[in-house]
């Protein structure tokens, strides 16, 4: 249990966000941190599902950033699916 | 006693040189300071300026100026006239005061490192004028403020500014260190007196000018214009300097040095002065946007200038310069506007209905890109959830021009093909930076830059503390009352709008 911050953005926001997670959050986790910061305050709220994607590609929603490898201020992006 | 003719004499005074006798060329300009690019010193002697004036004239001169400028100052500070203001118009001016006061004293060290390591008496000669100059600039603008302090205490930011770790002053003092304070003479003379001065400082000075006169703010206006009156004299020791490295074989160095400062330079000038023509000024008000400022100062009149230097116009002018003019500065906006309690003015979010449909005519697809961010946070402040308007965490900021990196911007209106930062390892530390050109700059003199930490960098290590936003907030200097807020009370997002037509939301 490590606090680790990340370059975040929820897509269609304007601006990289600073989002401290946690290397064991689940991605499920990781995307509502970073999905805190821009939805409903200047990205419309959709009631879907989230996904995150980490070196250009969608990972899966158990993986940890632990197990992706992901060091600080490593950026994903968040969307819906 | 007979006076001799100012052509009698005025050579011999501009031009006194020494011809050293018991000190080396190297000790009395060392390279580091004074920089000969391998230019001979005979060479050098050749340096001439455009523009030529005596000292008496100089302070015949510069004494009119202030005569006028305090004048002025000295009547409107018993009149209503600052509480009469425009609010938005407020926050512009006490932006430009803070952002710049200071810099103009850090001016002064640079116009006297090229009047003291300056390889040319002549040009010694100009600096000298030019340090009387910057003082004058930094005494000014550091007590016009002065004269706002019992309308405005926020006011005192005027001095304080840049003495602080607030994000903004961060990005100032970086620019103007790399720029003068920390460089040796000749890189002075093309990064500050050809690149910021003859280029981007009429944006300001004449173009934000021109927007205060229509406001009704005299001072303000008087106060600039008269200062790019100076400029405009001590701007020229780039000229010659430029011809002389022309001359010399020498030009790519001056190429390297304009690219990199004129890069640099761009994303801090849209941050203030974007920010302050195209959201600030009242609406009726704004003689032109700020894409057209840049169109008519940059993108036309200085770039003639490269082309009578035989210079190049930086590389990234078409793919990077030229497309940031139509989304930089509105993203640097939303993100002041956003992060408001981080600056020590109100900022006006300029969104009313009327003021979108202009930036609309000015900016096509501005609707699609910020309006779309704009409606969420009209919707929040009409709903009355201004917390959601607030931020709970920092921007990424990026490692060399020290504003946030709003990459994502460029990706959503489709000039980007990826929002993603630019992660740059060099001696084993990460950097990031906004884009290509930010990075590129980096690139070009690693060790310059290498030290230093951002704002997000001494959060990451532990230096604001506690480590939240009210400490970051406390670390920046800001107390609670310096905080910005909106500058009219959020009165922007209920015009033209119908309380009956809303419809409640779930919280």
């Amino acid at each position: 249990m490590a606090l680790l911050p990340l370059q975040g953005l929820f897509s269609g926001d304007f601006v990289l966000v600073v989002a401290p997670v946690d290397d064991q959050d689940p991605m499920s986790t990781v995307a509502q941190k970073v999905a805190y910061h821009a939805v409903g305050k200047r990205v419309a709220a959709q009631d879907r599902p989230m996904q995150v994607s980490f070196n250009g590609e969608i990972v899966a929603e158990d993986a940890t950033p632990a197990t992706l490898g992901m060091l600080p201020m490593d950026f994903v992006e968040v969307s819906y699916r | 006693m007979p006076r001799l003719a100012r052509s009698e004499w005025y050579d011999l005074t501009r031009d006194m040189n020494w011809t050293l006798t018991y000190a080396s060329e190297e000790a009395v300009w060392p390279e580091d300071l004074s920089n000969s690019v391998g230019i001979p010193m005979e060479a050098w002697a050749t340096w001439d300026e455009p523009y030529k004036i005596t000292y008496q004239e100089y302070v015949h001169n510069q004494a009119g100026k202030d005569a006028a400028v305090f004048a002025v100052n000295s009547a409107v500070a018993r009149s209503q006239m600052y509480e009469n203001l425009d609010k938005g118009w407020q926050g512009a001016i006490l932006a430009h005061y803070g952002a710049i006061a200071l810099g103009e004293y850090f001016a002064g060290i640079a116009e006297s490192r090229m009047g003291r390591f300056g390889r040319a008496a002549a040009w010694r000669n100009m600096a000298t004028f030019g340090t009387l100059d910057e003082t004058r600039h930094g005494q000014m603008q550091a007590y016009f403020p002065y004269t706002l302090l019992e309308k405005e205490p926020r006011a005192d930011w005027g001095l304080k500014t840049l003495h602080t770790q607030e994000w903004g002053a961060i990005a100032a003092r970086s620019l103007f260190d790399d720029m003068f304070t920390a460089n040796d003479a000749v890189s002075t003379a093309i990064q500050l007196t050809f690149t910021f001065e003859t280029g981007f400082t009429n944006l300001q000075f004449l173009g934000l000018a021109a927007d205060a006169m229509d406001v009704g703010d005299v001072n303000f206006s008087s106060l600039i214009s008269s200062i790019q009156t100076d400029e405009a004299r001590h701007a020229q020791q780039g000229e010659p300097t430029i011809k002389l490295m022309l001359e010399h074989g020498k030009l790519d160095v001056a190429q390297k040095l304009i690219d990199s400062i004129f890069w640099r330079t761009w994303h801090v000038f849209s941050l203030l002065t974007g920010m302050s023509m195209d959201y600030y000024t009242p609406l009726e008000h704004r003689k032109h946007s700020f894409k057209e400022f840049m169109n008519e100062f940059i993108v036309k009149q200085f770039s003639d200038q490269f082309r009578d230097f035989g210079l190049e116009r930086p590389w990234y002018w078409d793919t990077h310069f030229l497309q940031e003019m139509n989304w930089y500065h509105h993203a640097c906006h939303l993100g002041v506007w956003t992060w408001r309690p981080t600056v020590w003015w109100n900022p006006d979010a300029g969104v009313a209905p009327e003021e979108r449909d202009w930036l609309e005519e000015k900016y096509p697809g501005w609707n699609d890109t910020f309006g779309k961010q704009w409606d969420v946070i009209t919707d929040n402040v009409r709903n009355g959830h201004l917390d959601r308007t607030i931020p709970e965490t920092l921007p990424v900021v990026c490692n060399m021009c020290h504003i946030p990196v709003i990459s994502p911007t460029a990706f959503n209106a489709g000039y980007y093909t990826s929002p993603a930062p630019k992660i740059h390892t060099h001696k084993g530390r990460r950097y990031i930076f906004c884009g290509e050109v930010c990075q590129w700059v980096f690139e070009q003199n690693p060790a310059r830059y290498e030290g230093h930490l951002n704002i997000v960098d001494q959060f990451l290590a532990g230096m604001i503390q506690p480590p939240t936003l009210e400490g970051a907030l406390t670390y920046m200097g800001l107390s609670e009352a310096e905080r910005g807020t909106d500058a009219e009370n959020y009165a922007w997002a209920f015009k033209g709008y119908d309380a009956a037509l809303l419809t409640p939301k779930a919280s």
